[in-house]
C-alpha cells in the first residue's frame, strides 16, 4: 500500500510540474507582443492544415496578419496521414493551441464532430455556406449541420499526354467508358510507357462508388450492397487492364517498387493517369519534374455504357473547422470567412481552386496555369473544370475502405477469384456493421 | 518500563522511516519517468481493454469481455497471429546461424575484423533504409533475386513481396539477416569465456572438431543462447516498423502481424478499446513464450 502511495504522490508532483509549465506557456503566447494592436490586446490564432507552409499557407497568413494587426494567425502544418491526424486529434483533446483545423475526409470530420472537437457553425448567421459553396457543400454536413466549411473544389479527372494522343491520331475524349480507356491505352502504350493507371488512392475509392452512393452502400434489409453487379464489373475491367491487355502496371509492381504515379506521368512513362487537381502542384514544378509535352484533360470514365447513375468523386474538399474549445471563436470565424472568399487564392497554383462563388475564379485560373500556359491544353481543362456532373463524397468508414482494398488486392494479384473477393468483401462488411 | 520500550521502538521506527524516505528520494527521478511513461500507460491500457473507448471521444463505457469475444471471432486476428508466429521462426534460425558464424570468426580467418564489422553493420543501420534496399532486392519483375533465378532456368520465380503466400517469408529472411550481427557479437564474447583447458583436453582425447563444438562449446555458451532467444523473441514480437514501411500489412493481410494490427486499430481506426484488448493478448503471448523458455532452460542451459 505504502509503495503505491509513494508512486501516486510522485506522479501527482510530476503532473503539477508539467501543467505549471504548460500554463506558463499559454500565458506568454497569449500576451505576445501587446504593443502592436490598436486596442492593446492581440488575439493569437493557430491554424492547422495539411498543406506545406511554403505551398501557399504561409503567404495566406502573412497577408492576413498584415491587414489585421489585432488578430495574428500562425500556421501549423500536420501531415495528412495516420500519425499526422493522430497528432492533430491529440492536440485538440489535450487543449493545446488549435483554433482552426482542416479536415480532408468525411469520416474523420464525423469523429471530430461527435467527440465535440469541432464547433457547430450554424451559430454564425452572417455567411450562408449552402449559398456560397453550392449544392455539393451538403456532402460535408454531419447530421444536417455544418461542423466545418468546405472551401476548395475537388476536381477529379484524367490527365492525358496530349503529344502521345496526337501521335496516335486520337481526339481528347469528352465522355467515355473504361472500354474506351483500354482502347486508348493500347494505342498509347510503348516499350517505355504504360497506357493507363489510377492514382493510388483511387484503389480505395473506385469508380463504382458513385453508383453505390446513389444505390446506397447498405441494402434495404440492412446488409451490405458491396455485392452489387457494378462492383464486380469494375474490378474485372481493372483486372483485365493489368493482366490481359497489360496496359496498366499491376498492383504488385506498383506496391513493391513504391511507384510514384505522378512522377511516371510527368516523365512520359505513363500516358494517361486517373487523378485530379492535386497533381498541379508537381506539374507546375518544372525544376523537379521537367517535361516537354502538353497535358490535356478528360472527365472520369464511366464503367460501362449502361451505368446511368454514375457520379464523379467529391465536389468539395478542405473542410475547415473551428475548435469548439477555442477561446477566440468569433475571430476564428472572421478568418475563416476571409479565407474561403479570397484568402486561400495563393494555393491555387497547387490546384486548390476556391469553391466560394465570391472568390476570384479568373485569378485562380491564372495562378493555376502560371507561366506554363502553353504546356496545358486550356480548352479541355476548362471543360473538365466546368463539368456539371453530379458528385458524391466518400463516406465509408476507414476500416471498411481498408477491408475492401485488402480483398481487392488479393484479386488483383491472383490470390483469389473474383467471386470469392466479392463474397469476402460482403461478409466482412456485414460483420463490421454488426459491430457498429 | 513499557513506556521506555515503546519510546525506543518509536525512535527506531522514525529512524527507519527517514531512511526509507531517503531511499525513495533517490529512486524518485527514475521512478517518476518509468511510472509516467511506462507503468501507468500499461496499466491504463489493460483497463481500456474492457471499455469501448474510441478516440477522440472523451467518454467510454465498460463493456466487459466484449472486445475479447470479438477478437476470438476476428479472422484478421488469427491471420496476424499466424503471421507473427511465422515471423518469430526467424529468431532461432538467426541465433543458430549466429553461433556458426561466431565459431568461424573466432578462429583465425582472413579479414576477421572486417568480416565482424560487416556482420554487425545491419544492426546499426536505419530500419527504413534496410526496408527499401530489401524491397529492391526482392522486386518481382527485374529485381536481382528473380533475375538470378530466371538466369538459372526458373521460369516462374516466386512473387516474393507481391504474393500473399511468400511475402511473410521475405520478412523472415530480412529479420534473420538483421539480428545476425548482434547474435554474432554476443556469441563471440561468450566464446572468449570458454576455458581453453577444456578444449585442449578434448583435443588430446581425440575429439573431432564437430564433437568439440557439439558437446563442449555449445553447452558452455548455452546461457548466451537463452539470453539471445528471449530478447530476440521479445524484440521481434514487438517489431512493426519494417512491416509498415515495406508492405503495410499487404498484400491483403498476408503480412499483418499483431503489432501492426494493434497499431492500425488504435491509430488508424481510433478503436482504442479493441486495440488494448489485442495488446493484452500480445502481452500474454510474450509472457507464455518467456515462461516456457525460463522453465525449459533446466533441461539444456548449463551455468558454469
Amino acid at each position: 500500500m505504502k509503495r503505491i502511495g509513494a508512486v501516486v504522490a510522485a506522479v501527482l508532483i510530476a503532473l503539477s510540474v508539467l501543467s505549471a509549465c504548460s500554463s506558463n506557456n499559454k500565458e506568454s503566447s497569449a500576451q505576445a507582443d501587446p504593443s502592436k494592436g490598436s486596442s492593446g490586446k492581440v488575439v493569437n490564432l493557430t491554424f492547422w492544415g495539411g498543406v506545406p507552409a511554403e505551398a501557399g499557407p504561409q503567404e495566406i497568413v502573412d497577408t492576413w496578419n498584415k491587414e489585421h494587426p489585432d488578430i495574428q494567425v500562425t500556421y501549423v502544418r500536420y501531415v495528412n496521414d495516420d500519425s499526422g491526424n493522430l497528432k492533430l486529434d491529440t492536440a485538440i483533446t489535450s487543449g493545446q493551441n488549435v483554433d482552426l483545423f482542416a479536415n480532408y475526409t468525411k469520416p474523420l470530420l464525423e469523429k471530430r464532430a461527435s467527440s465535440g472537437s469541432a464547433l457547430d457553425l450554424s451559430q454564425f448567421t452572417d455567411y450562408n455556406i449552402d449559398e456560397k459553396m453550392g449544392p455539393s457543400a451538403k456532402e460535408w454536413a454531419v447530421d444536417d449541420k455544418y461542423y466545418a466549411m468546405p472551401t476548395k473544389r475537388n476536381i477529379h479527372f484524367v490527365w492525358l499526354n496530349k503529344d502521345a494522343l496526337d501521335e496516335a491520331g486520337l481526339p481528347v475524349p469528352t465522355d467515355w467508358t473504361l472500354a474506351d480507356v483500354e482502347k486508348y491505352a493500347k494505342a498509347l502504350q510503348t516499350d517505355s510507357r504504360w497506357g493507363y493507371s489510377t492514382f493510388p488512392f483511387y484503389r480505395d475509392i473506385v469508380p463504382f462508388d458513385g453508383s453505390l452512393a446513389v444505390q446506397g452502400y447498405v441494402k434495404e434489409d440492412g446488409t451490405s450492397n458491396l455485392g452489387a453487379p457494378i462492383v464486380a464489373e469494375a474490378l474485372k475491367l481493372h483486372y483485365d487492364m493489368m493482366h490481359t491487355s497489360k496496359v496498366s502496371p499491376p498492383i504488385s509492381l506498383i506496391e513493391t517498387t513504391k511507384m510514384n504515379m505522378i512522377a511516371e506521368f510527368l516523365s512520359n512513362k505513363l500516358a494517361m493517369m486517373n487523378a485530379g487537381e492535386w497533381v498541379f502542384r508537381d506539374a507546375n514544378n518544372i525544376q523537379d519534374y521537367p517535361r516537354d509535352f502538353t497535358v490535356a484533360f478528360a472527365p472520369l470514365p464511366r464503367i460501362t455504357e449502361e451505368q446511368d447513375d454514375f457520379r464523379s468523386l467529391g465536389g468539395l474538399g478542405d473542410a475547415i473547422a473551428i475548435n469548439a474549445k477555442s477561446k477566440y471563436k468569433e475571430e476564428a470565424w472572421e478568418f475563416l470567412k476571409w479565407y474561403a472568399d479570397e484568402g486561400m487564392l495563393p494555393q491555387a497554383s497547387g490546384g486548390r481552386i476556391p469553391a466560394s462563388k465570391d472568390a476570384d475564379q479568373d485569378k485562380a485560373m491564372e495562378l493555376l496555369l502560371g507561366d506554363l500556359k502553353d504546356k496545358y491544353d486550356v480548352e479541355s481543362l476548362e471543360r473538365v473544370l466546368s463539368n456539371e456532373l453530379p458528385t458524391f463524397q466518400a463516406t465509408l468508414p476507414q476500416e471498411v475502405m481498408d477491408i475492401r482494398s485488402d480483398e481487392f488486392d488479393k484479386y488483383y494479384i491472383n490470390a483469389q477469384s473474383l467471386e470469392d473477393t466479392i463474397k469476402n468483401v460482403v461478409k466482412r462488411h456485414n460483420d463490421f456493421m454488426k459491430r457498429h | 518500563m513499557l513506556l521506555i520500550l515503546l519510546g525506543e521502538l518509536h525512535m527506531k521506527l522514525n529512524w527507519m522511516r527517514r531512511q526509507q524516505l531517503v531511499g525513495y528520494m533517490f529512486i524518485a527521478p527514475n521512478m517518476i519517468g518509468v511510472s509516467c511513461f511506462i507503468i501507468i500507460p500499461a496499466l491504463f491500457s489493460i483497463i481500456l481493454a474492457f471499455t469501448n473507448w474510441e478516440f477522440p471521444r472523451l467518454s467510454a463505457d465498460f463493456v466487459g469481455m466484449t472486445n475479447f469475444s470479438r477478437l476470438f471471432q476476428d479472422e484478421v486476428f488469427y491471420q496476424s497471429l499466424k503471421n507473427t508466429l511465422i515471423f518469430l521462426g526467424s529468431v532461432p534460425i538467426s541465433v543458430g546461424l549466429g553461433f556458426l558464424v561466431a565459431i568461424v570468426l573466432n578462429k583465425s580467418v582472413y579479414l576477421k575484423n572486417m568480416l565482424r564489422t560487416m556482420f554487425f553493420l545491419p544492426y546499426i543501420t536505419t530500419g527504413i533504409a534496410i526496408a527499401f534496399v530489401w524491397m529492391l532486392i526482392f522486386q518481382p519483375v527485374d529485381g536481382p533475386v528473380n533475375t538470378l533465378l530466371k538466369s538459372m532456368g526458373i521460369v516462374h520465380p516466386p512473387g516474393w513481396l507481391s504474393s500473399t503466400s511468400s511475402a511473410i517469408f521475405v520478412f523472415d529472411i530480412i529479420w534473420i539477416w538483421f539480428l545476425l550481427g548482434y547474435n554474432v557479437i554476443i556469441y563471440l564474447a561468450a566464446l572468449q569465456e570458454v576455458p581453453s583447458e577444456l578444449l585442449e583436453a578434448s583435443k588430446i582425447d581425440g575429439a573431432r572438431r564437430m564433437h568439440t563444438i557439439r558437446y563442449i562449446i555449445w553447452p558452455l555458451v548455452s546461457p548466451s543462447t537463452l539470453f539471445l532467444l528471449m530478447t530476440g523473441f521479445i524484440t521481434s514480437i514487438k517489431q512493426m516498423g519494417i512491416f509498415q514501411a515495406i508492405t503495410d500489412g499487404g498484400p491483403g493481410d498476408s503480412t499483418t502481424v499483431l503489432s501492426l494490427f494493434i497499431y492500425k486499430t488504435a491509430f488508424r481506426y481510433y478503436d482504442m478499446g479493441y486495440a488494448s484488448a489485442i495488446s493484452v493478448i500480445l502481452l500474454l503471448i510474450i509472457i507464455v513464450i518467456t515462461a516456457i523458455q525460463w522453465f525449459a532452460q533446466k533441461k539444456w542451459v548449463h551455468y558454469s
